[in-house]
């Protein structure tokens, strides 16, 4: 599998990885060559540094679809910011009996922090929100930049997770939760744990056992819409139609948590669909199979020495990051997709983008020739 | 190494010889682990008594050589030990404390409905994180302090807001009591800029600094915590003079892609380009930024942590 045969045959491209592999731009830069390729493409971005919008050229950049400027073709680009808790408000109105059910949920003062919080729901309607893309007619191509989150792959488990908690006796017990002790019938337990999560309640400002019990109830009333919506998601991400792509650099820490989540998304059944790794130096230049070339002929012997000196270092480093890479592509079990190397990774204007797609599929160039507004 | 670094030994730039708590944060990937090791070990080798911290699984331990930490102090050095606080594991700390059997409480803390209240319950996990830092500070050992320096290795920025800030976001919501005696005193240490110092790492490069940048905004007005001068990690060195460049050009456009050159151009390029970052991070912060020096074999290893760690000392003035 390529990136070419990735952007040309499937529906949902999802880039992982931890925050501050470039995962944001590299995702941005892939649904630009997408785009310009002809597909009707869509990037859900979670864009922390803020700055994608100016990369894009786009005045604003929120949950709204905006249109890229990348000029008439038969492609185009929307491009949107994942808004966890307006997906997951909407999901509730649209699940929801009636308006005042919606409205009740909604307002409960546990729902507000439970929305971030309940079994990585975060995760869950990044999710939701790439479905509602795939639905959507508008779009032939979703490219998505997943969630910085501790555990990755809660992003991808989070359909399964809520699954299963909506299958468990946890609903039940959050309406009573003093149910979870094994003594229900001990009066003693119950005083305990009633004085525990009195203790919270003081510390936290939250009627917790009363808005747990409200919360429960209310939402009670949806879990039916909901299993059946999150069992729809899960077979997407699970699907041939969506392409997972390990984004990572050689980094040890970095490559160390890209391994743990490749590891794990194995574990889970999830195949993954190749590792692109930005900020690589060029084997071929620096790699230990190179050759040292010596010295340019001609320049003056004291410079010959710290270019010799410079070309030492990138040798050092090169082979670092080859090191730090060689466990994570045996792991992955997935080619290399693609190697962006320094400078080229942290593009400011459309053109930068379009320029890393030069460097993220170098074996097509003809399409940069579209001519973009800027 | 240092030729770029010069400055009055009297007054070193990174002011570590009476700090108490150290909190090293910055995005993911900067080297924040790398420099909180080196900052501790520096320390350590000048006779103070350190104890690194990191929080959750980070890189800190590992770095130090430490295979699988625990929740309490391991030695790794003659006056350096290094320990985890899991804000989990805090949690059923906690919950052990406050339930007289060790059954009941096991039981509470497997349970998936307690987990998910506990995490709703907010800035929970990092009171506990915050609650289990001051307790390392306060021990002692025949009268005195068992650690005369803490350094943390900080989660990333993104969730070291809500741990610096949790003292405040707390105490509106715990006014009285001795949960809110504790945040009022947490909040005071991290507020004593004489005995703590938070220090924000980035790379000389775009994305990083712009996130340093936002992330001093937000701690020293949101929060109101005086910021000593970040740390900029990796600096390159310039190795090139301008005539050097000139000379590079030149030969270039007779050998064409040479890999001297190709490479030459690549760290001149990423000189100026580090130098300009230096630029914007030093404008918005006021402050002229902390320079350690870019190591191409990395600090992963004992030998990078070790060149890394001497030139912590030599900004910190130790030695001299």
């Amino acid at each position: 599998m390529t990136l070419d045969e990735i952007i040309a045959s499937r529906r949902v491209l999802l880039c992982v990885g931890s925050g501050g592999v470039g995962k944001t731009t590299t995702a941005a830069a892939i649904a630009v060559e997408a785009a310009l390729r002809g597909r009707r493409t869509a990037v859900l971005t979670v864009d922390p540094s803020r700055r994608l919008k100016d990369t894009l050229g786009l005045g604003r950049l929120d949950e709204r679809a905006r249109r890229v400027p990348l000029g008439a073709g038969p492609g185009h680009l929307d491009a949107m910011l994942l808004d966890v808790k307006r997906t997951f408000d909407e999901l509730v109105r649209e699940l929801a009996a009636s308006a005042e059910d919606a409205e009740r949920i909604l307002g409960n003062r546990l729902y507000q922090n439970l929305s971030g919080a309940l079994v990585g729901s975060a995760e869950y309607m990044a999710v939701e929100s790439v479905y509602r893309l795939v639905e959507d007619a508008a779009y032939d191509f979703v490219v998505v930049d997943t969630p910085p989150s501790r555990h990755a792959v809660d992003f991808l488990d989070a359909p399964r997770r809520l699954l299963a908690f909506l299958d468990s006796r946890a609903l039940a017990v959050l309406k009573n939760p003093t149910s979870i002790l094994p003594g229900a019938t001990s009066r003693l337990a119950q005083l305990l744990l009633s004085s525990l999560l009195a203790g919270v309640e003081r510390f936290t400002g939250i009627g917790l056992v009363r808005e747990v019990s409200e919360f429960v109830a209310a939402i009670e009333s949806l879990t039916g819409g909901l299993r059946t919506r999150v069992a729809h998601v899960a077979e997407l991400l699970g699907s041939e139609a969506t392409a997972l792509v390990l984004v990572t650099a050689p980094d040890a820490r970095l490559t160390r948590d890209t391994r743990d989540l490749a590891a794990t998304l194995g574990a889970r059944g999830l195949r993954i669909g190749g590792v692109i790794v930005n900020r690589a130096l060029p084997a071929a230049l620096f790699g230990a199979a190179a050759p040292d070339p010596g010295p340019p002929v001609g320049v003056p012997p004291g410079l010959g020495t710290r270019l010799a000196e410079c070309f030492a270092e990138l040798r050092t480093e090169t082979r670092r990051q080859e090191t730090t890479l060689a466990p994570l592509l045996a792991v992955a079990g997935a080619p290399l997709l693609a190697s962006v190397p320094p400078l080229a990774s942290t593009p400011v204007t459309l053109a930068g983008l379009r320029e890393l797609g030069g460097h993220l599929f170098p074996s097509e160039p003809a399409t940069r020739t579209r001519s973009a507004g800027r | 190494m240092s030729r770029g670094n010069h400055r009055p030994s009297g007054d070193p730039k990174l002011r570590l010889a009476r700090q108490r708590l150290v909190i090293v944060t910055g995005k993911g990937g900067v080297g924040k682990s790398s420099v909180a090791a080196a900052l501790a070990q520096a320390a350590a080798d000048e006779g103070r008594r350190v104890l690194a911290v990191e929080i959750g699984r980070g890189g800190l331990s590992r770095l130090l050589g430490v295979e699988e930490p625990g929740p309490d102090p391991t030695p790794v050095g003659r006056s350096l030990s290094c320990v985890t606080i899991d804000p989990e594991s805090a949690l059923g700390e906690m919950v052990h404390g406050m339930m007289p059997l060790g059954v009941m409480a096991r039981r509470l803390l497997q349970s998936t409905t307690f987990q998910i209240v506990a995490a709703a319950a907010p800035g929970l996990p990092e009171y506990l994180v915050l609650h289990r830092l001051s307790a390392f500070l306060d021990a002692k050992r025949l009268g005195r302090p068992r650690h005369d320096l803490v350094v943390v290795d900080a989660p990333a920025s993104g969730h070291s807001l809500p741990l610096l800030g949790a003292p405040r976001a707390l105490g509106a919501l715990a006014r009285f009591g001795p949960v809110a005696d504790f945040l009022g005193r947490a909040d005071a240490m991290l507020h004593d800029a004489a005995t703590t110092a938070v220090w924000i790492v980035t790379t000389p490069e775009e994305l990083p600094v712009r996130e340093a940048i936002e992330l001093h905004q937000a701690l020293r007005e949101d929060l109101g915590l005086t910021l000593p001068p970040p740390i900029v990690n990796a600096f390159p060195r310039r190795r090139f003079t301008s005539r050097d460049q000139g000379a590079i050009a030149e030969a270039a456009a007779h050998a064409g892609a040479h890999p001297y050159l190709v490479g030459a151009r690549l760290e001149v390029a990423r000189q100026r380009d580090a130098v300009e970052q230096i630029r914007l991070l030093r404008s918005a912060v006021r402050r002229a930024p902390v320079r350690l020096p870019y190591l191409p074999g990395g600090t992963g290893e004992a030998r990078g942590l070790t060149d890394l760690t001497h030139a912590v000392a030599r900004q910190a003035g130790f030695g001299t």
